[in-house]
């Protein structure tokens, strides 16, 4: 779901790039505010992980595949405000190391992915209620990191679709439901991977997900 | 520090073996750019390791690995440092 360049008008561009600094404002200074610094290995290792990961594409269907995006697998492991920050510098190795995303559309890229992934977190939160089971919280995991792929894809549907290079393909009427279409089924896959992620640190490493009660959420 | 050190290995077998599983069909995006038959133009910058590949490694797979391996540690380095700019060393509730 990386944008390209030269793939958005420029209106688009400036606009994404607006919501998104306003966003990483609001993680930074609430990371700033709220993080210990011990979690900042763990937060630096995730992320190099989130990297690898998404260099693995699974085929889907019709000749086409995904890869995990890892937004809300960062954010229910590490709070939203975290995870924004360091989705964002995911983000940012891969469009200038890797051309994968580009400059321009850097700051859609982050809209769709590092911040609409991180605030699936507050899905997780409201599905699984204040003292989930395990299996509710799984359940919420599940639902949220599906959500934030499908609503990520709407967005980036909305954003190449309202530009020219688009128009003669149908623009907006083709962009959407061709989007929604594909990562519905990623989706799935993102949701697959994020479920067995987590349900293993619970089971491994159920420390690990205690680092969310410096948000004043005991996921047990 | 160990635990990580553990599972930043772990990261790079799993990448290693998985590599060579990883599909090349286009994501969903680029299906649906190609679908519409738009080519984004030639954009400006290319990266310093285009399409996961070190220029100077033929070995498709070794060349890819290589590239990963580079962006594991520099995510892993850049957000290391992020995160001591962003939290205090002296935590006060």
């Amino acid at each position: 779901m990386h944008i390209p360049d030269g793939f958005l008008n420029p209106y688009v561009c400036i606009l994404t790039y607006i919501i998104s600094f306003i966003f990483l404002f609001w993680a930074w200074r609430k990371v700033k505010a709220a993080y210990p610094r011990a979690v900042v290995p763990l937060l630096a290792m995730s992320s190099a992980f989130v990297f690898a990961a998404q260099m693995l594409n699974f085929p889907i269907a019709y000749g086409t595949s995904g890869h995990l995006v890892g937004g809300t697998f960062l954010a229910t492991l590490l709070g939203p405000h975290a995870a924004i920050l360091s989705m964002t510098i995911v983000l940012l190795i891969q469009a200038i190391f890797f051309a994968d995303g580009g400059i321009s559309t850097f700051g859609a890229n982050i809209l769709n992915m590092a911040i609409i992934g991180a605030l699936s977190f507050y899905v997780v939160k409201l599905l699984s209620g204040s003292s989930p089971s395990q299996k509710r919280f799984l359940a919420s995991v599940f639902a949220a990191s599906w959500f934030s792929i499908v609503l990520g894809a709407l967005l980036c549907g909305l954003q190449i679709g309202v530009s020219p290079i688009f128009a003669s393909a149908g623009g907006l009427l083709v962009t959407v439901p061709a989007m929604l279409f594909w990562h519905i089924i990623i989706g799935v896959g993102e949701a697959a991977i994020t479920t067995s992620l987590i349900s293993q640190l619970v089971r491994v490493r159920p420390m690990v997900l205690n680092g969310l009660a410096i948000l004043g959420w005991d996921t047990r | 520090m160990r635990d990580l050190a553990k599972v930043l290995l772990a990261v790079i077998v799993g990448l290693a073996i998985l590599l060579p599983f990883a599909s090349a069909y286009p994501d969903g995006l680029e299906t649906v750019a190609q679908n519409a038959s738009v080519e984004g133009p030639e954009g400006l910058w290319h990266g310093l390791m285009p399409d996961y590949s070190l220029p100077a490694i033929e070995n498709p797979y070794f060349s890819t690995l290589a590239s990963g391996l580079a962006g594991i540690f520099l995510v892993l380095i850049l957000v290391y440092l992020v995160g001591m700019a962003a939290t205090q060393k002296k935590f006060k509730r």
